[in-house]
């Protein structure tokens, strides 16, 4: 036996400050979670999504880039090939995308032999200037989309599609 | 597009423009010494349809495969397809098969050939550019069929 003895109130005391002292915690944690919140993000890289060229190697010719990312369609996840036409245009990176506007086929840079410097539709001869415009006379009717690009160590990184800002 | 409400939709639609099915004849033979080439078969003829789907959408329509047995008869299946897809109004037919028998048991149909190539083990990369090449194979044989009609 300890001379040191506990006495009923102080036991009491004890207990119910810990027991006490816990339920505050996880009320308080919560809350400072939320509060500091924006602290804790990530850094968020955005949408960009890393392909394998380099930037250097890229020409005035548009050039087909594919890059590859993760669709979740509910519970099923694929993974998504998709391609853009990269070219250069002075300093700037040009990405198109090669859906046709008319009914979604693909389209080719050089695909018709009578036309080599003009994006072409093999479904229904729709044709395309190079930074996207349609030509009038063939069916489609907007101007191919674009691509948000930017570099990141000599890489190309490909991100939203947005509506065409050349044209 | 494929045959889904929401694509059937836009063709209905659009008729002048979508004109051309992509029929995939596709055995499926359950005998120990072909079953798995019938399964591999299958992976590869399902994925470049897909994508010749992919890079023609505005155009054709890929039809749910044709499966059928080695006892079935192509002959027969051959007129019955040929004729409900003349019925769904579309003005050409391109069946796609890596079946060779075709050729001799169905001459009336024009079956597209192709090679099963096993992509299995095959990465991202490689697989893409495996169909690439087999689509650029098969672009011409289309070309010259729709430039066919035209003239």
């Amino acid at each position: 036996m300890s001379n040191n003895r506990v006495s009923r109130r102080q036991f009491l005391n004890y207990t119910l400050m810990g027991v006490g002292g816990f339920m505050a915690a996880g009320m308080m944690m919560p809350m400072v979670r939320f509060a500091v919140d924006p602290v804790l993000q990530k850094a968020e890289g955005g949408d960009f999504i890393p392909t394998s060229k380099k930037v250097a190697e890229l020409t005035e010719v548009p050039e087909r880039v594919d890059f590859s990312f993760e669709q979740v369609d509910a519970w099923y996840t694929s993974e998504v090939t998709s391609t853009a036409w990269v070219y250069k245009s002075g300093d700037k990176i040009i990405a198109l995308s090669p859906v046709c506007k008319h009914l979604g086929c693909t389209v080719n840079w050089a695909g018709s032999p009578d036309h080599p410097d003009q994006f072409f539709c093999p479904c229904h001869a729709g044709r395309y200037e190079k930074n996207g415009q349609n030509i009038k006379g063939t069916p489609p009717l907007g101007p191919l989309d674009e691509f948000e690009v930017r570099e990141k160590d000599g890489l190309l990184e490909i991100g939203k599609i947005r509506p065409n800002t050349l044209v | 597009m494929y045959w889904n409400s929401k694509d059937i939709t836009t063709f209905i639609e659009q008729k002048e423009f979508v004109d051309t099915a992509i029929i995939p004849l596709l055995l499926v033979d359950g005998r120990a010494s072909h079953i798995k080439q019938s399964a591999g078969t299958a992976d590869f003829l399902m994925s470049l349809t897909a994508f010749m789907e992919n890079q023609f959408k505005g155009r054709v329509v890929l039809m749910p495969p044709v499966t059928y047995t080695p006892q079935s008869s192509r002959s027969v299946l051959a007129t019955e397809w040929k004729n409900v897809l003349t019925e769904a109004g579309f003005k050409h037919h391109f069946f796609i098969s890596c079946d060779m028998q075709w050729a001799t048991e169905a001459p009336e149909i024009d079956v597209i050939y192709t090679p099963s190539i096993p992509l299995e083990n095959m990465d991202q990369k490689l697989r893409q550019s495996i169909l690439d090449d087999q689509i650029r194979q098969v672009v011409p044989v289309f070309a010259n069929n729709w430039a066919k009609t035209v003239e």
